[in-house]
């Protein structure tokens, strides 16, 4: 029944996503874009892709962190050209994906002020989707309480915060936990939203957001092998909406060494097979790698499905891959540095 | 036949350059436009190409081309137009002196801009310190007016001494030591209008409501220097208490981007301040004034050349584009190309390709070979600028394949000639063709203004089309006798009416009939009788069986004849199976059925009619007329109408049930020769070719070639049989419901040329007879008033003198007892009114 009427509001934007997927670079224009010698190269062919003249107006010689942001500048325009032209519950829809870049961008600024870097200099380091009005006076708050109290509260991370209120300083460890903690409130918050709405949107979105929130669990489990965060603490950071929750996480909470988390990750079919392709030898994949292929699929597959919002949420994720991809081959051309020039990530 | 029949001849050439003339040669290619050059090289990267660095050249060039025309645009100086001649692709070496002109321009440029940036930043900040004094000013006002809410404050900021604080406060923070206890600083700024609400916010929950905020608005709006946008900001000023709180609020003003100003505390102080940003801001200004005049002064001498730099860059980027689609030899000394050329103008092209060496200055000239090939040619046709528009039409529907008939030269007059039919009007047709001749004439002046707006280049583009439409409609008005929805009667109606004036007074409609004394038994020499604009009742029943049958003549007509242009290509193309199993099916199929129709109109024009006045014969009459349309359905059904009236005949002439029959079953007959036909034949050549061999195959090849035509007429041997079936059944389907299909479509002349007849009368009723109308009643009601006050003051003299000198006689008359004649009493009272007007006089006494 959904289905009927979801045209009359996100029809013609869901057609206008899909028609920007299109333009997605294939397996074709990555074994291109490896060949290049230089960066001018690189820009000449993606002047033949859907990218067209987005480098036209850049003077020579390009430099790679050029060439991001205006990737960057490009994808920014079409999210903001849909989430302008979004209604209820899109556009709520459509906000949830720009919470994660404001978190970003607030552990971004705190980490930086806490190394005394002037405000100045760290703000073009935001990503445009997540920059708010009270952004920039986030160096006012010294400890989480003050952060919440004068900038946070009228931002819509507000509820999310909730959990990480202290008159702790703020330092390198609480900075670290009060990400986590945000995320996990997020990805949950996002999670119910995405029940809430129901239908495909849910069947799509539940499965993508359960698959980050198992990712974020796993890889917080291996980074903290070492450091003096306490198990209970690191409970406490487990997004509770993912496939891992409650076994698995309970499991995760003990692990003590990679193996463990590993043998936590036999238990679950997709992540067994991660884990079991990954390793730190030349050639092999990392197990960050691994995940973000697995985002891919998932985020491909989400296209396969019609009449839902997850398609949105694919299409940013996809092209952040894209970007980041072209990155980093570009950063292999301008280095010089061909040997793991094939460490992309292939979208189609 | 000549080009215009069909498409030229094309051969595939090789060119071997020179790599020093290559660039020379392929200019003057360029310029001629009659080659297409084939990609030698399409498995390698656009990146890899060989000329891909100086194609990067140009990019950079048309970069710094595009940074010029938005900084020209941006100060909205005009760029010329080029004038006269589009310049020519200029040398290689020119490529370097253009090269650094651009690369000067936009250095100067930038450097300019950059000066101008600073400047502008300076004149921002002067400009919103001078508001922040005029407006703290206010503030401080207000304060000393001791009525706000922040009393205290206000005491403590107005204390019994502010000369003693004079001077210390520099940046807007009193100096702590000297001040009172409970003095509060202060710091004031400027910031976007837009954030003041956030930060105001803001600003209470960092410090706890410990401050104190003031804030005005800037009414004029600011130029922002970096993007030259208009922006409005507002002024603000904070009162607090304390250094913890004065980094604090240092701090949020910082993140939202407010620009903090020093403001002295004492009112001689900030005037004195306000007196000196005055005197800088002048100063600025001047100084401005000098940069924007010389930024205007680069870009009006860039804006002079622009649009050629741009056609100069765009030439030497085709050309490279051009030369990395050829190949490298091995000796790296020459160029080889493959190109397509016109058999015609092989001659033209050496010549260029000579030229072109000669100014590049090389000794060997450039090698153009003939090759021998099986592939397709494209198909390129001839045009001028009066077919170039037909053809285009053409083109709008497919491209015909090489040496097939070009079926533009007919469209020049089939084409206006079936829009004419559906918009026929002499007026309006007059209209069309005076606005197409007047583009026609005013051709060169038009095409130099270079109009952008699509509209008028669509109509500009077929200016001949227009006019040959507008004359076409002419001539089909005249024959509807129809110009804006009315008639002409240029050679007198061959109608009378011989009603009596009583009749013609009180009926509403009459008849006159064609039996009768009423019609003079001769038609009207040249189209529709004008009389039928008068007919009310069946004018458009009439007009309707007329341009109905008209529009299925014209139709058929014109259907066949694009069938029998078919039989010159099958016969051009050698293919004889073509013409007996496809051409002759198909011609007979139209004739046997649409052309009899066809037929059947003629014979129902001629054979009934009125009949003559004693009606001898009714069958004869037009109340015996079958319905064309109804005859044809019983035809194709195979039976007689049912509802024939009982005095007439069956048939319109003998044996016709008998023929109808036999065309219909020959039709349908048709259809299978060509379903199948086609195919068998195909079938058993195949057969005979494998007992025979493969060699037949060459020759027939080799014969093709050197005969002239080229390979499609036996290309399809190596096509699997089920194809050619399928694309039979695909082209007989088409055929045979095409040809239904399009009769039908025809009758769209018959009803989009009544739309226009209809639509034309409305517009006529609606709006020109009535806005017509109106114009005349205005018009001669303003005359009317005009002339009436001139008349009326000169016939009142004139009367008046009359009747002094005739009134004697006059009241003499009437008051002898007489009747008074009518021109005596309107003399008389025309005389009275006179009198009013006059001097007084005695009025007569007899009325």
């Amino acid at each position: 029944m959904k289905g009927c009427i979801f045209n009359i509001d996100a029809g013609y934007l869901e057609g206008l996503c899909r028609g920007f997927k299109c333009g997605i670079l294939k397996q074709s224009d990555y074994l291109n874009l490896v060949q290049c010698e230089t960066l001018e190269d690189l820009k000449l062919h993606l002047q033949g892709t859907d990218y067209g003249t987005f480098l036209a107006n850049e003077p020579s010689p390009l430099s790679v962190s050029t060439i991001d942001d205006k990737l960057r500048e490009k994808l920014v325009i079409e999210f903001q050209h849909l989430r302008n032209h979004s209604v209820e519950p899109m556009s709520t829809f459509l906000d949830f994906i720009t919470y994660s870049y404001m978190i970003d961008n607030i552990i971004l600024l705190i980490t930086g002020t806490l190394h005394q870097r002037p405000i100045s200099e760290l703000i073009p380091k935001c990503h445009p989707l997540g920059s708010f009005e009270q952004m920039e006076a986030i160096h006012v708050a010294a400890t989480p309480a003050e952060l919440y109290n004068a900038v946070l509260v009228d931002t819509p991370l507000a509820p999310f915060f909730v959990d990480c209120i202290s008159e702790q300083d703020l330092d390198e460890m609480n900075i670290e936990i009060i990400r986590n903690t945000l995320y996990k409130a997020y990805l949950e918050a996002f999670y119910e939203f995405c029940k809430l709405i129901g239908g495909t949107t849910a069947d799509v979105m539940c499965e993508i957001l359960a698959f980050e929130a198992d990712r974020r669990a796993i890889i917080i489990t291996i980074n903290s092998f070492g450091t003096e965060l306490s198990k209970d603490d690191r409970a406490k950071l487990y997004p509770r909406c993912g496939k891992l929750n409650p076994d698995g996480l309970a499991a995760l909470a003990r692990a003590d060494d990679y193996e463990q988390v590993k043998a936590v990750a036999e238990y679950y079919a997709e992540y067994a097979a991660l884990f079991e392709g990954a390793g730190n030898n030349v050639g092999d994949k990392t197990l960050e790698d691994k995940f973000f292929e697995h985002e891919v699929t998932l985020n491909v597959n989400a296209f396969l499905q019609q009449f839902h919002f997850g398609v949105f949420y694919s299409y940013l994720k996809l092209k952040e891959q894209e970007c980041r991809n072209i990155v980093w081959i570009s950063e292999c051309v301008a280095q010089k540095h061909r040997a793991k020039i094939d460490n992309y990530i292939p979208i189609f | 036949m000549g080009s215009l029949f069909r498409s030229e001849e094309m051969t595939l050439c090789q060119l071997f350059l020179q790599s020093e003339a290559a660039y020379a040669c392929v200019s003057e290619l360029g310029e001629l436009g009659l080659v297409q050059f084939r990609d030698l090289n399409p498995d390698v990267n656009a990146f890899q190409r060989k000329f891909v660095n100086e194609v990067r050249r140009c990019d950079e060039m048309e970069r710094k081309l595009r940074y010029l025309e938005k900084e020209i645009r941006r100060d909205g100086i005009p760029m010329l137009e080029i004038p006269g001649e589009v310049p020519e692709a200029p040398q290689p070496r020119e490529m370097i002196d253009l090269e650094a002109t651009f690369e000067k321009l936009e250095n100067e440029l930038r450097e300019v801009n950059q000066n101008a940036e600073a400047l502008k930043r300076n004149y921002l900040e002067l400009t919103e310190l001078k508001h922040i004094l005029r407006k703290t000013q206010v503030f401080f006002d207000e304060h000393e007016g001791g009525a706000s809410t922040t009393e205290s404050m206000t005491r403590a900021l107005i204390s019994d001494d502010p000369n003693k604080h004079m001077g210390q406060v520099q940046l807007g923070f009193r100096d702590k030591q000297e001040s009172l206890e409970f003095l509060p600083c202060f710091v004031a700024g400027v910031i976007l209008r837009e954030r003041i609400p956030a930060f105001e916010r803001m600003l209470w929950r960092a410090c706890r409501g410990n401050v104190f905020l003031r804030q005005a608005e800037i009414d004029t709006p600011l130029e922002d220097p970096s993007s030259s946008d208009q922006v409005y900001k507002s002024v603000f000023i904070i009162f607090f208490q304390g250094d913890q709180l004065k980094t604090r609020v240092k701090k949020i003003c910082e993140g939202f981007r407010a620009t903090l100003y020093p403001c002295p505390e004492a009112p001689a102080d900030r005037r004195e301040m306000a007196m000196g940003v005055m005197t800088r801001i002048e100063d600025l200004n001047t100084v401005l004034g000098q940069t924007q005049d010389h930024r205007h002064r680069v870009l009006v001498a860039a804006a002079k050349n622009i649009k050629n730099w741009f056609v100069k860059v765009r030439k030497i980027k085709a050309i490279y584009h051009t030369l990395n689609l050829f190949n490298l030899d091995v000796t790296q000394k020459c160029l080889i190309a493959e190109c397509w050329v016109p058999a015609l103008d092989l001659e033209t092209i050496q010549l260029a390709l000579r030229r072109g060496t000669e100014r590049s200055g090389s000794s060997v000239p450039p090698i153009l070979n003939r090759m021998e090939t099986l592939e397709d040619p494209p198909t390129y046709n001839r045009t001028n600028k009066f077919t170039s528009a037909f053809q285009n039409l053409i083109y709008a529907y497919g491209v015909a394949t090489y040496r097939e008939v070009n079926p533009a030269p007919y469209t020049i007059i089939t084409f206006p000639f079936l829009f004419a039919v559906m918009f026929g009007d002499l007026g309006h047709g007059a209209i069309m063709a005076v606005f197409g001749f007047w583009m026609c004439y005013k051709e060169k002046p038009l095409q130099a203004k270079k109009i952008d707006s699509e509209i008028w280049n669509i109509f500009f583009g077929g200016r001949y089309i227009v006019l040959l439409m507008g004359l076409f409609s002419m001539y089909t008005g005249l024959i509807y006798n129809d110009i804006f929805s009315k008639s002409l009667n240029i050679f007198g109606s061959s109608w009378r009416q011989n009603y009596n004036e009583s009749t013609l007074t009180t009926a509403k409609s009459l008849q006159l009939n064609p039996d009768s004394m009423d019609y003079l038994q001769h038609p009207y020499p040249f189209g529709i009788d004008p009389v039928w604009q008068l007919a009310e009742a069946n004018k458009i029943i009439f007009m309707n069986a007329y341009k109905m049958k008209i529009s299925i003549i014209i139709g058929v007509f014109h259907m066949l004849f694009g069938v029998c242009l078919s039989l010159w290509n099958h016969l051009y193309f050698k293919r004889r199976i073509s013409v007996y199993v496809e051409f002759i099916p198909q011609i007979l199929f139209l004739l046997l059925l649409f052309f009899y129709m066809v037929l059947l109109m003629f014979i129902k024009w001629t054979s009934y009619g009125p009949s003559p006045p004693n009606f001898d014969d009714v069958r004869t009459s037009g109340y015996c007329a079958p319905s064309i349309l109804i005859t044809f359905i019983n035809m194709m059904l195979f039976k007689t109408d049912p509802n024939m009236r009982t005095d007439c005949d069956d048939t319109m002439f003998a044996g016709q049930m008998g023929l109808q029959k036999f065309f219909v079953i020959a039709a349908l007959m048709c259809v299978p020769v060509m379903l199948f036909g086609k195919p068998y034949f195909i079938m058993k050549e195949q057969k005979a070719r494998a007992s025979q061999g493969h060699q037949s195959i060459e020759a027939s090849a080799e014969n093709g070639t050197a005969g002239g035509a080229p390979v499609p007429a036996s290309a399809h041997h190596d096509e699997d049989i089920t194809e050619v079936f399928i694309h039979q059944a695909i082209h007989t389907i088409e055929y045979v419901l095409g040809s239904v299909s399009h009769t039908a479509s025809y009758l769209r002349l018959w009803a989009l040329s009544l739309a226009h007849a209809q639509l034309a009368e409305v517009a006529w009723n609606m709006l020109l007879r009535k806005g017509i109308s109106t114009l005349i009643i205005i018009h001669t009601l303003s005359t009317c008033r005009a002339a009436c006050r001139t008349r009326r003051r000169t016939c009142a003299c004139g009367r008046c003198r009359w009747r002094t000198r005739s009134s004697p006689r006059s009241r003499g008359t009437c008051c002898s007892g007489k009747a008074c004649s009518p021109r005596a009493t309107r003399a008389a009272s025309t005389c009275t009114w006179c009198s009013r007007a006059g001097p007084p006089s005695p009025s007569p006494s007899w009325c």
